[in-house]
This record gives structure tokens, C-alpha cells and sequence, in this order.
């Protein structure tokens, strides 16, 4: 580990930070400076603003209030190709390759203009950067066809050639088995020993600690105060990351009903991001989905609904699931959640009704034609039961609050009456507090009526209060079972950062 | 250009086969004469593809560029009359071009600025062209000095100048895309306008440079509309369709950052000849248009074909696994 005298001049100053989107008050006044040689490490949970931190220190987004500091210099209007100029190097955590161009071109377009090799010398020189870094990646290949993990490798890499005297990476593991991750922290250690100053974030604890000199951490966009790494444990860590104060009810979660049939049960299912995977789902069981972003939750669960391609196999209720198109799950009763409400879950100018009824409108139809008023009569009372607010059922759903256009979307399952499994996927997210515990309460009652629900939400809390048992995924892979007498937001968290403590107690479980 | 052979070889092979055809029933199709109007006949078209390209290549379209030689064939007739001559012509000529540079910058400005979809940006340029070309001139009148129209048709043997020129230019527009770290920036942006921005390019500025391409192309096509019409025609330019339909053939991806200048060159001068040989076997020339709509649909489906084939092929074999999870990574 280096060790960064404090005397050393501060290469990177991000002062009084702060950030809003919509409502939402991503970064509240945050501050952070790392030092030449350093490795600053920046930890928290899914939401705590940590990738909006570094998009604002790579000049992508703006902060609305604060500045940015690359190397003493003020970078007055953000941009990235000007924090590129002032000596920034980021490696995205979605990347920025261009997929149909090659190995090759992608690298070549990570160099600055002006370093650039003639461009009939670009395979040469790509090939010997990539012996340089001793990766064996052919590189005439498109960009498009490399693994995740070497496409993640290569995005370090890219980052590199800036020859940055910043250095942001944004979870630069999510994709590496474990050779590949010490592979990276060697370089990311050289990177530091020649004085870059380093941004390292990651949901890792372990991983963070074994090569960071300090640690930031953030909670609900606030900072929660910068420590020696060497002087904090990991539970110090935890206690600073969760905590955040409880302004929600939970439905009473019904006594456990170990002998509750199997409905959906999953075995070796694998995509491109996750598997493989082995699952069962009980009647009447919550199942949630818990995980740092980004490994895989979200795939494995659009996989159930036929939307993302996969191999293996899933039976629902005894039947063999088929999965290659989302008609098969439909047909079978297992419906998505989906959390792109506008883009994908409504239809935004299509009215209450219209939202409602669209998968039931062969029952509503006499003779083809559907009739308003049966239509009516049909959400009428559904729509008191889950205390949709409305003014009218002919109002577009554009109209109501993000959580009442959840509630219109989980009026669907009710309607149809033969729904056996809800994929949620971020149920609350955007939902108003009040909202909430509605939602909470109607996937309660849907799966008290026999049914079941996977909910993957990146909120420790509501998982901990809403479900029966959680399943903990990294790397696309469930790493942990939570039964519902241990859930709690600390136990949650300590499973997603791979604490020690959490997995000394998963062993101790499962013996 | 690793795929791109595919439309350059069915190009050519059209070319070469309607021509064959052709020449087997009408001896003179292959003359010297015919051959030299059909070249001329053809360079608006070969001329406005290459814009259309630009704008392909940023993942738009340019609807405009029709209208805009239109109002460059009306321009002509005011600052190009048969009275001027020598140096004189050259501002009537620059006109021409400032026309053109003036509507790529108004609908880049459009797109750019102010976000509109291309599709919808161009069309209401369209519109605003078309109503100007009317308000100038309300009827085709206007001859154009033939002076101008001479050079512009001027041959050696039976090919034209210009024709040499603009596949010299195709040419080196390929080279330039392929070859070059200018034509790797624009085809980056093209494929991937957020990564592209990620690595420090000013992809604003080159979509930007890319619709002034095309209006500038488009404006010296239409010279070369206007060398064919000799006239003020409000009412001449159609090849806006055609001009995608080219680039399209050529092998221009829909969704940017892929194409090519010659094959676009290519396929421009087959809609041409398609044009032009009609009439020999006296038959209509709707017949022409329905032919370029069904080979454009089956072009767009055998140039998907290799895709689709590796994606049959993939879905077939199982996803790649994923590197195991252990407790090193966890406890390092």
C-alpha cells in the first residue's frame, strides 16, 4: 500500500457538491480530495450518489452547485472532453466502447488527438498495447464480440492511455472473476506508486480496503466523512453506509408456510450477465432480489419474463416455462413489473382504464367491441382496494403521481385472475412515501390470494421489511440466502459489500 | 470496409447484368451517345447520394435535399441568365453553393440545437423550400446560361469530367472513412454518439459538419439538375427518396456509422440506369419506381443476412459463462 503524505499536492478537488434530478436530491454538498498517489476509495449503497459524484468529476454532468478541480486547475464548463484535457482518465461502469468498431479503433479513439500513432500503424500499435498490458486480446476483433470481462479489462485500459493524473473508476470489477480483479488492483497499485491520484469506487468492501489509503463514504448523497482505510474496520464502514431513518410501514408478513407448494421453480438459468442459477418459489412467498447494480438482478429477472435471452429451464406451477418470448411467461400467468413505467409498463397518454384493462380486453369484449362501462365496473372496485388516486378513470395515466401509476400497473395482475408469479422490478422507485406502503400492501394481498412475487429492488430496507426471504446476487450469481428471521437492512447490506462478517455468518447458517 | 463488399458486388453485378441485357436487344444502348446522356443524366443523382451519405452515416436522413436543388435550379435562372458571361458567372455560381451552405447550417441547427429527429427537421425544410422555389418562380421560366451548362457537360469521349470527378471523390471519401482517424471519428459517432462523447469527441460538431456535407452536396447537384433543365423549374427536384434509396443500396446502415461513398455511387448510377432503359423496352416508367422499392427490400434483407445468421447461430449455442464468484475475490 502506498502511503500519500498529506503534504502532497491535491490533484483532484470536488467542493461542495450538489446535484437534484427532478425531485430526487442525488448529492447534497459533498466534498472530496484525493491526493497525488492516492487511492480514494468512495463507498456506499445503490442510490447514494456515488456514480453522480463521478460523472460530475468527469465533466458529464453538471453540478448545480460546487466546482470541480483536475489538478489546481478550475474546470469551468463541464465537459469531458475538457476534464480529458486538464489530465482526467474515467473507466465508465456501462463503458464507452463503441461496439461495432474493433479493439483496435476503440483504443485508438482513447488516446488524446494529439498522441495518436499515424492511423495505417493503428492494429501495430493496438497490438503491442495490449501485449503492453499483457492482456491476450486479439484486437482486429469488433469490440462487440469480447466477453464482459475482457470488455471491462479493456475499459481500464482505455482509461490508462490518457495517461491520466486522475484516475476515476467507476466499479471496475462487476465482470471479473477473481484473477482478473487482482490483476487490475496490481495495476491500479503501479498507477498510484507513480503518483496518479485514483478514484476507486465499488460496492466491495474487502475488495476496496486491500488497496485503498482512504475511504469516503456516502449515504443518500451526503457525505458521511472521509477515514484512513488502515483505521477502519468494515463494520465501521456498514454502520456509516445504512442507518437511513425508517419513514415507512410494512404489510404484517403472514406466518411462513414451509409446506407451501413450489410455484416457480428455476434451474441453471443462465444469460449473458447471470447464471447459472437454481431458485424455488413458494405459494404465497415475496421473494426479494438483492444486489449491488449491475450484477445481474435485473437480467435474471427479465430472463423469467422472456425479455432477456437465456438457456436452462423454468416450470411455473409444474409446466415447463417457455422463455423465449415474453408471450410464453404471459401465458403462463408470470407477469413483469416493469420499472421503466413510462417507457415500457404504460402507455403515458392512454387513459386509467385503457392502462388497466389492456391484457383482459377479450373478457371485457362482447362480440369484439369492449364497452367503457363494463370496463368501469371491472377496475371500479380494484381501483378503491389499492388506493389508486384518481379523478377520473378516463384521466391519462400521465397525469398521476409515480406511485399511482404503479398501483394502475399492478391493477393488471389483479384483473386477470390468473397470474401466478409478479416479477417486480423496483416496485417504490419515484414512488412517494405514502404511496408506498399501498404497494407494499397490494403485493401482499395478490400473493396472499396464492400467487407469488420476485421483487428486485436496490433498497435494503424495503426488502427487509416487505419479503419472506432474499436472495443476494453478484457477479450474475446468487451468493447468499437470507432467510426472513435474519432480514434486516444491516444484514442486507453486509451480504451485498461481501463482508467478512456476512459471510462468516452464511457459513455459519449453512452449517 | 471488412462487410462492406456485399453491396459493391450486387451493385456492380446489376449494373453489369441490366446492362448486358440490355445491350443483347438495343445494340445502341451501348453507343457513345447513349452512354454519354445517361452518365449526365445520372450525376445529380450519383452527386446528392454522396451527401445523403453524411447523413447516414450520423444516423439521420436529409429529406430536403430534393427542394434544395430545386431552389438551386431556380437560383440559377436569376443569377446565372444568359447575359453574363467570363468571370461574372462566379457569385452566380457561389450563390448556388451559399444556398446550400446556408440550409445545411439551418438544418443542422434544427437537429442539433434545437433536437429535433432529423426525419422531422428536413421535412419542414423541405416544406420551406419548395414554397420558396414556387414564390420565385411560379412557372418554369428562366433560361440558364449555356455557358455554365457546357463546361458543367463537357466530356472526354462519352464520359463527362464531372463523372471522373465525382468517383475520384467517392473514392477518397472511402478511403478518408476507413483510413483515416477523421473517418473513424465520424463513424464512431455514428455508431455511438454517448461513447463517442465519453472519450472526449465533439460529437455535436461533427453531426453538425455532416448536414452541411450533405446541403453542400446536394447544392452542387444542383448545377447539374439545372445543366439538364436549362431552365427555372419550381417543380424538378425528386430525388430525395432516391438519394437514400442509394445510399441505402450501397449499403448505408439505417442506424449510422456504416456506409460507403462508391457503393453509394453504385447503386445511384443503377436507379439511373434503371431510368434510362425502361423506355428502350417501351415500358412505363412506374414500372421503375415499383422495381426500386422491391430491390430495395430485398437489398436491406440480404445485407442483414450475415447478421442474422450469427444470431441464429448464436442462439443456438449457450451464452459464454461467467467467471466464477469465490470467496477470494470477497476476503482478498
Amino acid at each position: 500500500m502506498s502511503t500519500p503524505g498529506p503534504d502532497r499536492p491535491v490533484a483532484l478537488t470536488l467542493g461542495h457538491v450538489s446535484k437534484a434530478f427532478g425531485a430526487v436530491q442525488a448529492l447534497h454538498d459533498v466534498s472530496v480530495e484525493c491526493h497525488e498517489g492516492e487511492i480514494h476509495a468512495l463507498v456506499g449503497e445503490n442510490g447514494s450518489g456515488k456514480s453522480t459524484l463521478l460523472g460530475i468529476a468527469s465533466g458529464f454532468l453538471a453540478p448545480d452547485e460546487g466546482f470541480v478541480e483536475i489538478g489546481g486547475t478550475r474546470l469551468k464548463r463541464p465537459s469531458p472532453a475538457r476534464a480529458r484535457r486538464l489530465g482526467l482518465g474515467m473507466a465508465y461502469q456501462d463503458y464507452s466502447h463503441i461496439l461495432d468498431l474493433t479493439v483496435a479503433e476503440n483504443l485508438y479513439l482513447a488516446l488524446p488527438p494529439r498522441e495518436r500513432p499515424p492511423h495505417r500503424r493503428l492494429e501495430h500499435w493496438a497490438a503491442e498495447t495490449v501485449a503492453e498490458f499483457d492482456l491476450g486480446i486479439p484486437v482486429s476483433t469488433p469490440m462487440g464480440s469480447l466477453s464482459l470481462s475482457e470488455r471491462q479489462l479493456l475499459e481500464v485500459v482505455k482509461a490508462l492511455l490518457t495517461r491520466p493524473k486522475v484516475l476515476l473508476l467507476d466499479e471496475p470489477t462487476t465482470a471479473l472473476g477473481p484473477e482478473a480483479v487482482g490483476k487490475l488492483q496490481t495495476l491500479v497499485l503501479e498507477r498510484a506508486r507513480a503518483g496518479d491520484a485514483i478514484i476507486y469506487v465499488s460496492h466491495r468492501l474487502p475488495e476496496v480496503l486491500s488497496v485503498a489509503d482512504r475511504v469516503t463514504v456516502l449515504r443518500d448523497g451526503v457525505g458521511q466523512g472521509t477515514f484512513d482505510a488502515a483505521a477502519v474496520s468494515e463494520e465501521q464502514l456498514i454502520a456509516l453506509m445504512i442507518g437511513r431513518p425508517l419513514d415507512v410501514a410494512f404489510p404484517v408478513r403472514p406466518a411462513p408456510a414451509e409446506e407451501a407448494d413450489v410455484l416457480l421453480a428455476v434451474s441453471g438459468l443462465r444469460g449473458e450477465r447471470f447464471g447459472p442459477i437454481d431458485l424455488a418459489l413458494r405459494k404465497g412467498e415475496i421473494l426479494g432480489l438483492a444486489g449491488a447494480e449491475g450484477n445481474g438482478q435485473l437480467q435474471f429477472l427479465r430472463a423469467l419474463a422472456g425479455i432477456e435471452r437465456a438457456t436452462g429451464g423454468a416450470t411455473c406451477d409444474g409446466r415447463e416455462l417457455d422463455i423465449r418470448s415474453p408471450l410464453g411467461p404471459l401465458r403462463a400467468g408470470v407477469v413483469l413489473l416493469s420499472g421503466d413505467r413510462r417507457g415500457e409498463a404504460l402507455f403515458p397518454v392512454l387513459s386509467v382504464r385503457a392502462n388497466a384493462t389492456v391484457q383482459v380486453l377479450r373478457r371485457l369484449a362482447r362480440l369484439g367491441v369492449v364497452g367503457h362501462r363494463r370496463e368501469r365496473r371491472a377496475i371500479g372496485d380494484l381501483a378503491r382496494r389499492l388506493r389508486v388516486r384518481m379523478a377520473s378513470p378516463e384521466q391519462p395515466v400521465q397525469s398521476l403521481s409515480g406511485g399511482n401509476q404503479q398501483k394502475v400497473s399492478l391493477m393488471r395482475p389483479f384483473l386477470r385472475g390468473d397470474v401466478k408469479v409478479i416479477l417486480a422490478e423496483e416496485p417504490t422507485q419515484g414512488v412517494d412515501v405514502g404511496a408506498r406502503f399501498d404497494i407494499y400492501e397490494a403485493l401482499r394481498m395478490k400473493t396472499q390470494e396464492g400467487t407469488a412475487a420476485v421483487v428486485k429492488s436496490s433498497d435494503p430496507i424495503e426488502l427487509a421489511g416487505l419479503c419472506d426471504r432474499v436472495v443476494v446476487m453478484s457477479r450474475g450469481r446468487i451468493v447468499e440466502e437470507i432467510p426472513g428471521h435474519e432480514l434486516g437492512e444491516r444484514r442486507i447490506v453486509e451480504a451485498i459489500v461481501g463482508s467478512r462478517s456476512a459471510v462468516a455468518s452464511s457459513q455459519r447458517s449453512s452449517t | 470496409m471488412r462487410r462492406g463488399w456485399l453491396p459493391l458486388a450486387l451493385m456492380t453485378g446489376l449494373i453489369v447484368a441490366l446492362g448486358a441485357y440490355t445491350q443483347a436487344h438495343h445494340s445502341e444502348f451501348l453507343g457513345k451517345l447513349n452512354l454519354n446522356g445517361l452518365l449526365l443524366e445520372a450525376m445529380p443523382l450519383l452527386i446528392v447520394s454522396l451527401g445523403q451519405v453524411c447523413a447516414l452515416l450520423v444516423g439521420g436522413f436529409d429529406v430536403s435535399v430534393a427542394a434544395l436543388m430545386t431552389i438551386c435550379v431556380v437560383t440559377a435562372s436569376f443569377t446565372l441568365t444568359p447575359t453574363i458571361s467570363g468571370i461574372a458567372l462566379i457569385p452566380g455560381a457561389l450563390a448556388l453553393v451559399g444556398v446550400g451552405l446556408a440550409t445545411g447550417a439551418f438544418n443542422a441547427f434544427l437537429i442539433r440545437v434545437l433536437k429535433l429527429p432529423s426525419i422531422v427537421a428536413t421535412l419542414g425544410t423541405l416544406s420551406v423550400l419548395e414554397g420558396a422555389s414556387l414564390a420565385l418562380r411560379a412557372y418554369p421560366t428562366g433560361p440558364i446560361n449555356t455557358d455554365v451548362t457546357n463546361v458543367l457537360d463537357s466530356s472526354v469521349s462519352f464520359v463527362p469530367y464531372a463523372f471522373i470527378g465525382v468517383v475520384v471523390l467517392a473514392l477518397a471519401a472511402d478511403f478518408w472513412l476507413y483510413r483515416t482517424r477523421g473517418g473513424l471519428a465520424l463513424r464512431a459517432v455514428g455508431l455511438d454518439a454517448t461513447s463517442s462523447r465519453r472519450l472526449g469527441m465533439s460529437a455535436g460538431r461533427i453531426i453538425f459538419l455532416a448536414f452541411v456535407a450533405c446541403s453542400v452536396l446536394a447544392s452542387i447537384a444542383g448545377f447539374y439538375l439545372a445543366a439538364e433543365v436549362q431552365v427555372g423549374s419550381p417543380i424538378i427536384g425528386n430525388q430525395a427518396l432516391e438519394s437514400i434509396a442509394a445510399a441505402v443500396l450501397g449499403g448505408a446502415s439505417l442506424a449510422g456509422g456504416k456506409g460507403s461513398f462508391v457503393g453509394a455511387l453504385l447503386a445511384a448510377f443503377f436507379l439511373t440506369e434503371i431510368d434510362n432503359v425502361l423506355p428502350l423496352f417501351q415500358q412505363p416508367t412506374e414500372y421503375a419506381d415499383m422495381t426500386i422499392g422491391i430491390l430495395i427490400l430485398l437489398a436491406l434483407v440480404l445485407y442483414q443476412a450475415p447478421e442474422l445468421i450469427t444470431r441464429i447461430r448464436n442462439a443456438r449455442r449457450r451464452p459464454a459463462p461467467l467467471p466464477a464468484t469465490t470467496g477470494e475475490a470477497r476476503t482478498g
